[in-house]
């Protein structure tokens, strides 16, 4: 009794507010004036750092690979990762260099940026998460009104892009802070990202800066 | 009977007999033509033989694939350069399915899945070709505890979060292709060699080899017709502003240079006839005669090109100016030979009576005249150009036919009753002028010397400098959309310069590999040194046979299937998908069938697919037949220098190694030392054939004085121009100096023959002098009509024979009349100026 009690009451519930749970496409407009608040709110702090969680499924391995750690961001493509754990990294970007360092392994991996290489475009789609500033130009955009915030969809306008990246969710909340973002690759790859303790306190520019210990293997795996 | 005598008796009393002779030559000459009739359209024909350079750059050109390639470029505005990138891949694609296009490279093959194929179909080879100690160290890799403990590694890093192992395993899951590329790898970066897209993004780059069955200008032609039509449908889908679709290449300039040669011809023989036609209608204005020595000019051309083709089989592109200059150079006899005929009739001698004077006072003078030109354009064969061999040759018959024709077919033009003289204002003028030279000769030579010593000085004034241009530039037709094409594409990327080519042909493979890799570190050391740049060499794929003989004997040493056992274990254990890791079994299975040695290697060429992008890579340096190979050297600077051209001479070769240094810039540099030899030794050795020509001509020093004198300041005044007005001078219009002591000379022969067997001094050399001015006014016409030819080479001579030209005239009128004057004493000036008989007011 109790049980058929619990179904009827759930579908009564679910009939009652389930058009309110949908989620809707937004206007043409309405995206526009979204896109305008989130550009409103970057420039009024355009720093901001929260705490992540990973899940990589690589087609190269049989199981996902799950990450977590911390994130720094400062408009318009500063960055910096530290990822904890067993295998921890710290990846940092000053717009123009990016550093991986292995504490494990004494290693390090430099990379220049804006030489259009394929990781030029894997930082893009980094930071577009994260900055959202004149993400127009690079993603066709469409957007979804949900019950608890929005969902904006990406799909890559360039080649260059599309190389890298097939698709590109951002789940936000209410108060347009990123939450989620799924990356689907080409290859498969699937890298889904979810953020919390979001904070946008000034952030030091040494954070942004990196140089690796001595003793330290670097190597440049693209060239110089 | 005497010379002259005979040839007024044929011309006017056997004309029939004549006529039909004309005939005979006439159809022999159109049917030699009609049946050999075959052109060389080889820029590289122009350039002298005998330098290595140039004959490296002749089989660079001849044997390499590079010479069927097309450049394609797209160029849009620069808030397009985003719709540019979407849109290459179409434009890529509709290359591709072009029915000539057999390859395109419209990115870098190493980002693209079938880019990294290819580099596997290929590794075997490579890997067995490396040397033996990186060999050992590559080959310890296939130990099974170093396969596991290099995937655990891997599968580590991936998690940590780097994205090298990804990138590393998806081109080498075993670890020993990495190794074996890394020679290849080292100078195979297609992107900074040859970047394909420029630093703003404007403009993107598509290489293509297309499939036209021989590099001729026939089948260049056709080709280019295809992709001209392809150029114009190939916007389609574009979205953006105004985009360019730029293509260049060897193809695209054949195919201009072969068409634009139609356009020199017509353009510079009309030029050349009509300007001719109104010099000498205005000085005689005379039609019959006209129409007589264009027929007779006519004639020269036909029997000169026609021997000219028995003579050579072919005739280069550059002959096609010799109709041009042997009409500028025969109108003079023409006009020499009816000036002394007219000059006759009006002082009351019959057809046939003038006619055998013209011959006889003219007759000899003529035939000097004709002798200094020929000689002069014979001198071209010093060059050692096979174009301007064949250019010197060909008016060096058609001036000796010239004098031929003129006096004798240009007599049958000349109507038997000749009209009444009217006034003829230009005699008067010449012979007023002449008479006051000869009389007040200081006040002339208060003018003339003045000036003609300031040109001079600026002859040989450091300032202005005289431009001398050698860069790749000079050689291009005026207007051209290849080479606008390819001004474009330097232009866009500045870093992209020309590299200097080092080719290696060895008697077989093993010699090939040896060749190479002596040249390597040679190389290495001088880039280490910061001499060059950089460079690129096939050294990596040139296989050893001995070193791949014995690394198949090494590798039977090798337990593959324990490695295969290994790789298998390793992928379970760190959870890796097998799937990605096909081609590392493949590997394993192929090392196996090489460590047999009864099993036939496979060839590279055979295993990478034709359509490979690395095919644009590969055919750079190496030729059709596969032991002709090439290096490429990038220099800190474009070389330009022959500071730099030395430096690369004592320092690129390596010793027992033979080896060509070529390159378009490089060969242009190396030929400039050869280009002022020709400026200077050549023209010297013309300028003493003349001096001493008319030693023997005159037989009186202060005349000789007079005309040496004369054509050395009328030269300085030609460099003197060329610098103010800034005309440069490249490797082969330098030949016009020679061509201008040739053919200046002739105006002051005429002039001063006539003035020491002068019986009254006006009279008689006003008759020389007004002929004289118009036969260096059609000269100059025809020279300067040049200028209009597309070609550069042929422009750049005709501007600077017509400036070397007008000075001749000038000064043999201003200076030589003057002169010859002023070293008379005044009473036999005088005296010589009486009148003997009554003489007419014309010519």
């Amino acid at each position: 009794m109790s049980n058929k009690f619990l179904f009827l009451s759930l579908s009564f519930f679910l009939c009652v507010f389930a058009p309110l749970l949908r989620a809707e496409p937004l206007s043409p407009a309405d995206l526009k004036s979204l896109l305008s608040r989130i550009r409103e709110k970057r420039a009024a702090a355009p720093q901001v750092q929260a705490d992540f969680q990973e899940d990589k499924n690589v087609k190269m391995l049989n199981k996902p690979i799950a990450t977590s750690g911390k994130i720094w961001f400062q408009s318009p493509n500063k960055f910096r990762r530290e990822a904890k754990g067993t295998l921890p990294s710290i990846t940092v970007s000053d717009g123009q260099q990016l550093w991986i360092y292995y504490p494990k392994f004494h290693s390090a991996e430099h990379y220049s940026l804006g030489k259009r290489s394929p990781l030029d475009a894997g930082i893009s789609a980094i930071t577009a998460s994260l900055n959202l500033e004149n993400v127009e130009a690079t993603y066709h955009i469409s957007a979804t009104k949900e019950a608890d915030g929005y969902q904006l969809q990406l799909l890559p306008r360039n080649p260059s892009m599309k190389r890298f990246l097939q698709t590109f969710a951002i789940k936000m909340n209410g108060d347009l802070q990123v939450i989620r973002t799924e990356m689907v690759q080409p290859n498969g790859d699937r890298i889904v990202t979810t953020y919390s303790n979001e904070s946008r306190v000034p952030i030091p520019a040494s954070t942004f800066e990196f140089t690796p210990p001595a003793g330290t293997d670097v190597t440049t795996p693209l060239g110089k | 009977m005497a010379l002259h005598s005979t040839i007024a008796q044929l011309v006017t009393r056997r004309r029939g007999l004549v006529w039909s002779t004309v005939a005979v030559i006439c159809a022999a000459a159109i049917g030699v033509l009609i049946a050999r009739m075959k052109l060389d359209t080889e820029v590289l024909n122009l350039l002298p033989g005998g330098f290595e350079s140039v004959e490296g750059l002749k089989v660079y050109n001849r044997d390499f694939v590079q010479v069927r390639d097309l450049t394609f470029a797209l160029v849009c505005q620069p808030n397009d350069v985003d719709k540019l990138e979407e849109f290459a891949p179409e434009f890529a694609q509709r290359l591709r399915e072009q029915p000539w296009c057999r390859r395109v490279l419209a990115g870098v093959p190493i980002e693209t899945p079938d880019g990294v194929r290819d580099l596997q179909s290929i590794a075997l080879p490579l890997f067995l070709n490396l040397e033996p100690a990186a060999f050992d160290q590559t080959l310890a890799l296939l130990q099974p505890a170093k396969i596991q403990e290099r995937l655990h590694r891997l599968h580590e890093e991936i998690e940590a979060g780097s994205p090298r192992p990804q990138i590393e395993l998806g081109l080498d899951p075993l670890g020993v292709i990495g190794p074996a590329l890394k020679p290849f790898a080292s100078n195979a970066s297609i992107e900074e060699d040859q970047p394909l897209t420029s630093p703003d993004r404007t403009m993107r780059v598509f290489l293509t080899v297309t499939n036209q069955p021989g590099i001729g200008a026939f089948d260049c032609q056709k080709l280019m017709k295809d992709v001209q039509a392809f150029q114009k449908k190939a916007h389609e889908g574009w979205e953006g502003g105004p985009l360019e679709i730029l293509v260049t290449g060897r193809s695209a300039y054949v195919a201009e240079i072969s068409l634009s040669m139609r356009h020199d011809i017509v353009i510079t023989l009309l030029g050349s006839i009509l300007l001719v036609s109104g010099v000498f209608y205005a000085g005689f204005r005379r039609w019959l005669p006209l129409l007589g020595m264009g027929i007779s000019l006519l004639l020269c051309c036909l029997v000169a090109l026609a021997a000219g083709l028995l003579i050579f089989h072919e005739l280069n592109m550059v002959t096609v100016g010799f109709c041009a200059i042997l009409i500028g150079l025969g109108v003079d006899f023409a006009v020499l030979v009816f000036g002394r005929y007219q000059q006759a009739r009006d002082d009351g001698a019959d057809h046939p009576a003038a006619v055998g004077e013209a011959v006889k006072s003219l007759g000899r003078a003529i035939f000097f005249g004709a002798l200094t030109t020929a000689v002069g354009f014979l001198a071209l064969m010093l060059a050692g150009s096979r174009g301007f061999t064949q250019l010197g040759v060909l008016i060096a018959l058609g001036i000796a036919f010239a004098g031929i024709f003129m006096l004798t077919v240009f007599f049958l033009f000349l109507p038997r009753k000749s009209p009444a003289p009217g006034h003829d204002w230009m005699f008067t003028l010449v012979k007023n002028y002449v008479r006051w030279a000869v009389l007040h000769p200081a006040r002339m030579l208060w003018i003339s010397t003045p000036l003609l010593l300031l040109l001079t000085a600026v002859a040989f004034s450091p300032r202005p400098p005289i431009l001398f241009d050698v860069s790749t530039h000079s050689m291009e037709p005026k207007r051209s959309d290849a080479g606008y094409a390819l001004k474009t594409i330097m232009e866009k990327m500045p870093t992209r310069w020309e590299p200097v080519i080092g080719m290696v042909k060895a008697e077989n493979a093993q010699q090939l590999h040896d060749y190479w890799q002596k040249v390597e570190p040679r190389w290495t050391e001088l880039q280490a040194a910061g001499k060059i740049k950089g460079f690129s060499t096939p050294a990596a794929l040139a296989l050893s046979p001995q070193r791949l003989a014995g690394n198949r004997q090494k590798l039977q040493g090798v337990d593959l299937t324990a490695a295969r056992a290994a790789l298998e274990a390793a992928l379970a254990e760190e959870g890796f998908s097998r799937e990605t890791f096909e081609s590392g079994f493949k590997l394993l299975d192929e090392l196996k069938a090489a460590a047999d040695p009864a099993t036939r290697l496979p060839d590279w060429r055979e295993t990478l697919p034709q359509s490979s992008g690395w095919w644009f890579l590969i055919d750079r340096y190496f030729a059709h037949d596969p032991l002709l190979t090439t290096g490429f050297v990038t220099t800190n600077e474009p070389v330009a220098t022959q500071e730099q051209k030395e430096m690369l001479h004592r320092d690129l070769p390596v010793a027992g190694v033979p080896m060509i240094l070529s390159g378009w810039s490089f060969t242009l540099t190396d030929l400039v030392p050869w280009s002022h030899r020709q400026l200077i030794l050549i023209s010297g050795l013309m300028a003493l054939f003349d001096a001493t020509l008319l030693a023997l001509l005159y037989r009186d020093w202060r005349l000789w004085l007079i005309q040496v004198a004369t054509l050395a300041m009328a030269v300085c005044a030609m460099i003197a121009s060329m610098k103010l007005l800034q005309i440069p001078l490249n490797l082969l219009n330098v030949l016009a100096f020679r061509l201008v002591l040739a053919i200046g000379v002739d105006y002051g022969i005429y002039v001063l023959l006539v003035w020491q067997k002068a019986r009254q001094l006006d009279h008689d050399v006003a008759g020389v002098v007004k002929p004289v001015i118009l036969a260096g006014l059609t000269a100059i016409c025809g020279f300067g009509s040049l200028g209009a030819a597309n070609n550069p080479t042929l422009a750049g001579l005709g501007y600077a024979c017509a400036l070397g030209l007008f000075w001749s005239l000038a000064a043999t009128i201003f200076f030589t009349l003057p002169a010859a004057a002023a070293a008379e004493p005044k009473s036999w000036r005088e005296e010589s100026l009486q009148p003997r008989v009554k003489e007419p007011e014309n010519v």
